[in-house]
């Protein structure tokens, strides 16, 4: 075979490797979802890697795969093969095209990143803090509502502004494709805009210690009428008067009003484990403690848990974790209603009547 | 003396009952110092200091510094040369020794129990991962796992680099041994102990953060955090004193006519590696004694509530620790460059600009640090800065391989155990190599920061920059090392195992990573639909590991066979070759002189070295 | 192999002649340096990332004092070298402990004074003689108990080389030949000297108090 066969052949292994990895890349590797605006631009970007990252792989393994088949030595060859040394003029091309190309691909990420992060108009901030392990979101130009879910109204660019009270954390939502950390004393900004509706997760990106695991929160993306209706039912203060024990129960537990993260962030009512026990079930059910105790929740248990999280804390759960100030919001908040509206109300009493609802 | 009386009075055994006592020793100081000052007695400060001076007690206990404290009372003490009378050979490698070829095989044989333990740690939380749900690990434990596998497993690198170094430099050069051979046998001995502390750190109670151990969570962590920073920083010692011995052996020591590139490409591999080790070190010593600190005596730098900065944590850390991902790869990439012109039986393509492109990728390594941080809260521009300096590593890289490509082409190659692993270990660092540029293009990297995505890049150049060079290092110079041949046989299957489990292992990572699965969490969402991929991942990882139970019997059972391998059975140029395996005590009796280049390979009558005549006088 | 050490046994043979080895150590302590220039710098960096353009309050005069003494100890160093060269025993030894006795005041100046470990209190020629910062006054503790207690750190360990060279030198060892360990420990003095002429004003001049 003379040499520049060699090359052809070669060449075209260059070109079917190309594509097959190609093709094997966008197979195995599919990108959530794309439910924001940032996401389009992300996904090409993503497809011209995948490109790059097809063809370099090709372009260097077609050559040694080739080389491997074609120039093995036969058993009884003693002999070397032709002295090589080098070649200066290839040596400068494959440095120098490289320096052209990743010149280009910086300036590009460069370019298309300030379009990610620049301000948009009409943004609508959203508050987030982050703690051990939970999320919770303030809507300051929504009268200040505090969730534990995260609202967004379809096709609204959104900017948050977070804040974590304790480690670092991390803000993704892998359909969104964005991310950003969290840095305690240091005010993180995040820009998107959700475009498709639909349920999401944000999931904690960033290790911050025993439970970073669960440290999820659910994100829905609605439509800018039922967005209005979210804010319209969570800041509209209800008459507490007219309300059942249980269904004022449900609003503390999703802390649709008080300046608290409700305790959805944390209890689940489905039987998922969260950071705390689950409450489905919960009421009459036996726990064991940490100091292998055994008991049996009822009323005098649940406030003593409200009042002093770290008295007795179920095994497989962490001290520390449930915020040790509830009595004192709690009652702040029950002055407030006894001003308003004259009634008195015990959060605690109201959280059990909800709780007792809670069967499988 | 008989082996048990061997074992007990061996280095090892006196360093670590010297370390045990003077933990207990640090404990008890501090506490007694405490009650004394009537403070309430707690454990921490006391842990710490008895960590810190038990490595000086596992050093006094070994030896390692008798003939450093009789200089210090102005004695002369004559280098120890040769297996101590009246003991058997091996028993070498349990003692201080301080000829290079004893060192470096200790580094060796360490780097591969450790390596041997950090898999067992991947194995374990990789069952775990096989299924979502949590099945028999709790989330601490998980934690603890691998944080300590991220940790063990570059462990075991620096200790391997160590090993490949060591042994083949002076050889390669002509040295007799390194410039500094105490110093050395500090470096490999002061990574014992170092090691310990942090599988002792795993022990009592572990740590959650990770082997990066960012501020404020490393300042809140359970106390195994303390033991792990203590055990890395105190490995620093090993790096930046063995880097500075090597420089200095490199600079000083070199045979007759050996100029700078006629040096096999290896010890360019090394000298790159050493010029990192030795600097940036300092630079995540000062980060880790700093979050000690804050730890035990309240010094405030990274807790933003005294009104620290935890990012400043960050750029000192990744200041080493971007580079040393060079230090990982430099000495395999040299490997690489050095066994494929033996078995292309052709000369290595564009030798100045390999030999050059090692410092290249080590001094660009310095510039690049910042983009392990692209959303933890850097400014703008500093991520535009960073994006471009990083992606520019590609192009040194990229010359490595297109040089590579260049030997081979048009090469005699044969396909020996050693050739495979080459094969192998280009292959899979392309791979890894190729999967940074996207990570170093921020608008990607939002969404690949913290997920598999990574952690298939980071297994993928590691194992194609060190572990694959390494395994194929270890095959190339066995009979250098033993004098006997590695069985053919097992050694392929052990490549035809663990390569195509690696590419399993890293791709799926990868997929897992792209659809949403983040680094770092003990069970993840079934809604993600990476399940599959984590089943196979797990069984990929059980195959590698398998694999590399084969190796260490091939090499353990053939170190003990009787035959004996040809002197240069690989029919190479290198000068290690032209002498007798094992190589004899003080590696070459005539000094040789370089009359050549390197890899002349297919020029006829073309000679690299020449041996000197024999001094007169003996 | 030189003639001189023709008569040494096969094992010595192998072993470098001093001039060869000084080449060598010579060598090894300046890159030792290069990689500590790392470690200080580090702590540099730090200072700047976290004190801006800021410092805490310090006594001037405490910091100018300790300084000079530093640098005066540093030119007994020097002279105690030069005096080895000449083989002038006795301005070497007493040059020597000058120089230690000197860094001694130094360290007790830094960690009684300036950190004032005992918690005391004086203002004299009105001066405040003893610290007031703590450890745990923020970064301004952290930072300035980091930089000052590193450099503390080696300036004892200097000084215990000195120590123990002057005992060494009491004992004869050196010659004008043959004192390595006189050269390292005077170079490793001078450096820790450098070291001190930027982290002073890190420490004590740049920034406006915070
Ligand atoms: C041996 C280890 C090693 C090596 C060699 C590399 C090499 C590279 N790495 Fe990797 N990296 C790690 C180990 C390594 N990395 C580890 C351990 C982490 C995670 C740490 C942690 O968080 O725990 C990490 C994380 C990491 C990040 C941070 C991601 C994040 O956390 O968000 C980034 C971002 O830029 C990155 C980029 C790169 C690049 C651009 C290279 C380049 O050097 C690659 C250059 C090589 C090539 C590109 C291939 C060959 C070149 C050609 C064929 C020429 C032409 C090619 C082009 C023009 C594209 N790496
Ligand atoms: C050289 C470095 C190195 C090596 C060789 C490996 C090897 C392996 N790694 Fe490692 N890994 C890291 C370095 C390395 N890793 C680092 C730095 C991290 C980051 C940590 C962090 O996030 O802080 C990491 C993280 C990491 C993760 C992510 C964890 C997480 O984020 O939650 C995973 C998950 O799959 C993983 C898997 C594996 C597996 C399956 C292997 C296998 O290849 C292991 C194979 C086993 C052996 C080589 C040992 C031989 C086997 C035995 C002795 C036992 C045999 C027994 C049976 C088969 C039953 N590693
Ligand atoms: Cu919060 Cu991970
Ligand atoms: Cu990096």
């Amino acid at each position: 075979m003379n040499k520049q066969k060699h090359y052809y052949a070669v060449a075209g292994l260059v070109v079917i490797g190309t594509i097959v990895s190609y093709i094997f890349l966008q197979a195995i590797y599919p990108l959530p979802k794309a439910a924001s605006a940032e996401a389009k631009t992300i996904d090409f970007m993503f497809d011209v890697y995948f490109g790059l990252i097809a063809f370099m792989f090709a372009l260097i393994m077609a050559f040694i795969l080739y080389a491997s088949f074609v120039f093995r030595r036969q058993p009884d060859d003693t002999e070397d093969a032709a002295h090589i040394h080098g070649n200066t003029t290839l040596e400068i091309i494959w440095t120098v095209l490289p320096v052209i190309l990743v010149i280009g691909l910086g300036v590009w990420g460069a370019l298309e990143f300030r379009g990610l992060v620049s301000a948009k108009e009409n943004e609508m901030v959203i508050n987030v803090t982050g703690q051990q392990w939970s999320w919770s979101f303030e809507y300051p130009e929504q009268e200040d509502i505090v969730s534990a879910q995260l609202f967004l109204p379809v096709n609204r660019p959104i900017v948050l502004k977070m804040n974590s009270e304790d480690v670092l954390h991390s803000f993704w939502v892998p359909e969104f494709r964005v991310k950003q950390d969290l840095v305690p004393g240091y005010e993180q900004e995040l820009r998107f805009e959700p475009t498709v509706i639909g349920r999401y997760k944000v999931r904690c990106a960033e290790i911050c210690g025993k439970d970073h695991t669960t440290m999820l929160a659910d994100v829905q993306v609605v439509s800018e009428s039922d967005f209005a209706a979210w804010v319209e039912e969570r800041s509209a203060r209800p008459a507490y008067a007219d309300l059942t024990p249980v269904e004022r129960g449900e609003l503390w537990y999703n802390a649709a009003t008080g300046d608290w993260a409700g305790c959805v962030g944390c209890h689940s009512v489905d039987g998922a484990v969260r950071a705390g026990p689950t409450w489905l079930d919960i009421y009459g059910r036996t726990e064991t403690l940490t100091d292998g105790a055994t008991l049996t929740v009822d009323d005098t248990y649940i406030r003593q848990s409200i009042q002093e999280p770290n008295a007795q804390i179920v095994e497989g759960f962490n001290p520390n974790i449930m915020p040790q100030d509830y009595v004192e919001r709690f009652t702040a908040v029950q002055a407030e209603i006894l001003a308003d509206e004259g009634v008195e109300i015990d959060i605690i009493a109201d959280l059990i009547a909800f709780m007792q609802t809670l069967e499988e | 003396m008989g082996t048990g009386k061997i074992i007990l009075t061996s280095s090892f055994t006196r360093g670590i009952i010297g370390q045990a006592v003077f933990a207990a020793l640090g404990i008890a100081f501090i506490n007694v110092i405490r009650a004394a000052l009537g403070l309430e007695a707690t454990l921490e400060p006391g842990v710490v200091f008895g960590a810190l001076i038990s490595v000086i007690g596992f050093l006094l206990g070994a030896g390692v510094f008798t003939d450093w404290i009789k200089w210090i009372g102005g004695q002369k003490t004559p280098l120890r040369h040769g297996t101590p009378a009246g003991k058997p050979e091996w028993s070498r490698y349990l003692n201080v020794d301080y000829n290079h070829k004893v060192i470096g095989i200790q580094y060796g044989i360490t780097s591969v129990i450790i390596l041997l333990v950090g898999g067992i740690f991947a194995i374990t939380f990789r069952l775990e991962l096989a299924q979502p749900g949590m099945q028999f690990l709790d989330n601490d434990a998980y934690n603890t796992l691998f944080s300590g596998h991220g940790i063990v497993m570059i462990a075991s690198i620096l200790l391997g680099v160590g090993a490949m170094v060591n042994y083949l430099v002076p050889l390669m050069i002509g040295a007799p041994d390194m410039a500094f051979p105490r110093l050395n046998a500090f470096s490999y001995w002061v990574a014992v102990p170092s090691a310990i502390l942090i599988l002792a750190g795993m022990a009592v109670g572990g740590w959650d953060t990770g082997w990066v151990a960012y501020p404020p969570l490393s300042l809140r962590a359970p106390l195994g955090v303390q033991l792990f920073l203590l055990g890395f920083y105190m490995n620093g010692f090993s790096s930046i004193a063995g880097a500075i011995n090597l420089l200095v052996t490199v600079a000083t020591m070199r045979a007759k006519g050996m100029s700078l590139f006629r040096m096999p490409i290896f010890v360019w591999a090394a000298i790159a590696t050493a010029l990192i080790q030795f600097t940036a070190t300092q630079t995540v010593g000062v980060s880790l004694t700093m979050a000690v600190a804050e730890r035990v005596i309240g010094l405030n730098f990274f807790d933003p509530v005294g009104g620290g900065n935890p990012l400043l944590y960050q750029h000192l850390f990744w200041f080493y620790s971007h580079p040393v991902v060079y230090v990982f790869v430099l000495p395999g990439l040299g490997v690489i460059s050095e066994l494929l012109p033996v078995f292309s039986r052709k000369p290595l393509f564009g030798y100045k600009w390999i030999a050059l492109s090692s410092l290249g990728i080590a001094l660009l390594g310095f510039l690049v640090w910042a983009h392990h941080m692209f959303v933890a809260g850097m400014p703008n521009s500093l991520r535009y800065a960073f994006m471009l300096s990083t992606m520019f590593v590609a192009i040194p890289t990229g010359v490595k391989f297109f040089s590579w490509v260049g030997t081979m082409w048009e090469g005699k190659l044969s396909f020996e155990t050693p050739m495979l692993f080459v094969l192998g270990a280009i292959s899979v660092f392309l791979i890894g190599g190729v999967t940074g540029p996207i990570l170093a293009n921020v608008p990607t990297d939002l969404h690949l920061h913290d997920t598999y995505w990574i952690v298939g890049h980071f297994h993928a150049t590691m194992f194609g920059g060190f572990i694959f060079p390494f395994f194929a290092a270890l095959y190339y110079w066995f009979p250098k090392i033993t004098g006997r041949m590695y069985k053919e046989s097992l050694g392929k299957l052990h490549f035809w195992l663990m390569t195509p489990a690696f590419w399993v292992m890293s791709l799926g990572q990868m997929s897992a990573g792209i659809m949403g699965m983040r680094r770092r969490i003990a069970d993840y969402d079934p809604a993600l639909g990476v399940a599959n991929t984590q089943m196979l991942v797990t069984i990929a990882g059980l195959v590698i590991g398998w694999s590399v139970l084969i190796m260490v019997y091939n090499l353990v059972s053939s170190a003990r066979s009787q035959e004996m391998a040809a002197m240069n059975p690989w029919r190479s140029r290198s000068p290690e070759w032209q002498i007798p395996s094992p190589v004899p005590e003080f590696n070459y009796d005539v000094p040789f002189e370089v009359v050549g280049d390197p890899y002349d390979y297919g020029l006829s009558d073309s000679e690299y070295i020449r041996m000197m005549p024999a001094p007169s006088g003996d | 192999m030189s003639a001189a050490t023709a008569h040494h046994d096969e094992a010595h043979g192998h072993e470098p002649s001093y001039a060869q080895q000084t080449k060598s150590n010579r060598l090894g302590l300046w890159l030792f340096f290069f990689s500590e220039l790392f470690l200080f710098g580090a702590l540099f960096a730090a200072r700047f990332a976290l004190w801006g353009n800021t410092r805490p309050e310090l006594s001037q005069v405490l910091g100018l004092i300790v300084t000079s003494i530093l640098l005066v100890s540093g030119y007994f160093m020097y002279r105690a070298e030069v005096a080895i060269a000449h083989d002038d025993r006795k301005t070497f030894l007493s040059s020597l402990l000058a120089a230690a006795f000197l860094g001694i005041v130094f360290f007790v100046g830094v960690v009684i004074l300036e950190w004032n470990v005992f918690g005391l209190e004086l203002n004299a020629f009105g001066v405040e003689w003893f610290g007031r910062l703590k450890p745990r006054d923020g970064v301004y503790g952290g930072v300035f108990f980091a930089m000052t207690g590193m450099h503390a750190l080696h300036v004892l360990s200097g000084v215990i080389l000195i120590l123990f060279v002057w005992n060494n030198g009491r004992k004869g060892h050196f010659s004008p030949e043959q004192h390595w360990g006189v050269e390292a420990t005077a170079l490793y003095w001078h450096y820790v000297d450098v070291i001190w002429v930027f982290f002073y004003p890190a420490l004590y001049l740049i920034g406006h108090l915070a």
